[in-house]
């Protein structure tokens, strides 16, 4: 069974249907790179699988508990152990602009009491430190760059200790130089065997750091594959067209 | 000439002192109240957000004047249980005040709500953060701090506002003033009153810069 699993997906705002039948699995360990042109419905289907969009259809399930069976959501309780499976990264990092970057981290796993205080302050230590920014820890978000604060925003994701981690576009915000820095940090969770949904424009990153290549237009997935095939031997004319509009 | 300058002064701090007296009270009980309102307004109970909404349109389409004038000679005229709403003056315009001033402070409220992005309820919410939580650790320092500059523009009006006490006959900083000038045909005393109120609108500046540096979070 895969850690993820999402089957027939369909999601309408209005009598706008974002996404029509999507069926995806992820496997544990795996990197996944989501890309497609814009309003094909990476973000929608990403943010569904986090419960920050209700779907109209379909199933979700985490680890082998369903979040939603067949257009059925789960008990409210149910769905808060099930999404806190997951961890969310996001475009504009939403950062607490109130708190420092110690406090940012903290604030999540200190009030659900995940751990002892210590334990805590202790995997904040080492997250800084790991992400390169163990000086900043007493910073408020305001006085980091944009790449920064993305850094902060993955290290909030993993005190949670999350299963699997989604980043939404996490490099579209920022300025071409510094998407290396945040770019560096997920491969380098990759290499932890952290499992990731990436959402991305970031080719590069798709073709070397994922092991699999979901490409999405119109609400649905056209075609997925490993990399390697996907980018030399793309099979779908839409996905063709994409690439050759993208890849320079 | 000593003497003089004493039986002028004094009577003036002594109404200072009911004017400080009703702002303090007016300020610590409407903030509360005006914030219970935002809530109220934004309640997904349909009639305790309409009842909220026409209170503030009420409060904040009235003069204060008429308010006040009604709590303190209105009230009492109303029939069958009008002798039962007979208030110390004082604590009738400290019920006025506070229901006007909640109106306004309702109003900041809801615009420093406004300018949280959403972004910060979802990244609350993927954390595994709880409503309360995220109302109270993530939502309320960050509206507290967009509605500073707004809260102590509306402090330094409330200040001010507190010589319409005069209109309600409680003897206060204005009407000792006004006292004073009539009695001794000069208007000297107008200009004392006049400093007295820079002096506290001067304390209550210098306080909200502080809370206002206190809280820019870089």
């Amino acid at each position: 069974m895969a850690l993820l699993e999402v089957s027939n997906l369909k999601k309408s705002f209005g009598k706008l249907e974002v996404l029509k039948t999507i069926t995806l699995n992820v496997e544990k360990n795996d990197v996944v790179a989501v890309i497609g042109p814009s309003g094909s419905g990476k973000s929608t289907m990403l943010r569904s699988l986090i419960h920050l969009e209700e779907i109209n259809g379909g199933s979700i399930c985490v680890d082998g508990d369903y979040l939603v069976q067949n257009g059925a959501y789960a008990k409210q309780q149910d769905i808060k152990k099930i999404t806190a499976k997951m961890g969310m990264v996001f475009q504009h990092f939403n950062l607490f602009p109130h708190l420092t970057v110690q406090q940012n981290l903290e604030i999540a796993p200190g009030l659900l009491k995940t751990e002892s205080s210590d334990a805590i302050k202790k995997r904040c230590q080492d997250l800084l430190q790991k992400i390169g920014l163990a000086d900043k820890a007493q910073a408020y978000p305001a006085n980091l760059s944009g790449g920064q604060k993305q850094r902060v925003a993955i290290a909030r994701a993993l005190m949670m200790n999350p299963q699997i981690l989604l980043f939404d576009e996490p490099t579209s915000a920022l300025d071409p130089e510094l998407t290396g820095e945040v770019l560096k940090v997920m491969k380098d969770l990759a290499e932890d065997q952290m499992t990731m949904i990436v959402v991305t424009h970031e080719m590069g990153f798709a073709r070397e750091v994922a092991n699999k290549v979901v490409f999405m237009d119109g609400g649905d997935i056209i075609e997925a594959n490993h990399p390697e095939a996907f980018f030399t031997n793309p099979q779908h004319e839409r996905t063709k067209a994409f690439l050759q509009r993208n890849l320079k | 000439m000593a003497d003089y300058w004493q039986t002028m002064i004094l009577p003036m701090l002594e109404g200072a002192k009911m004017t400080v007296l009703l702002f303090i009270i007016a300020i610590l009980v409407s903030i509360p109240l005006g914030f219970l309102l935002t809530l109220a307004v934004k309640s997904r109970i349909k009639p305790l957000s309409w009842l909220a909404n026409t209170y503030i349109y009420v409060m904040r389409g009235t003069p204060l004047l008429l308010q006040l004038l009604l709590i303190c000679f209105g009230l009492p005229m109303v029939p069958v249980i009008g002798e039962y709403l007979v208030l110390d003056r004082f604590v009738a315009a400290c019920l006025g005040f506070i229901l006007n001033y909640a109106a306004y402070f309702a109003e900041i409220f809801r615009g420093g709500l406004l300018a949280i992005d959403k972004g910060q309820y979802e990244a609350a919410q993927v954390l595994g953060l709880s409503k309360w939580q995220t109302t109270t650790r993530i939502i309320l320092p960050q509206m507290f701090r967009v509605a500073l500059p707004a809260l102590s523009n509306e402090s330094v009006t409330l200040i001010k506002d507190t010589a319409l006490l005069y209109a309600v006959a409680v003897p206060e900083l204005l009407h000792f003033a006004q006292t004073a000038v009539n009695r001794d045909f000069t208007i000297v005393p107008f200009f004392i009153a006049g400093a007295i109120y820079l002096v506290m609108t001067l304390v209550l500046t210098v306080f909200f810069k502080w809370l206002e540096k206190r809280f820019k979070f870089e």
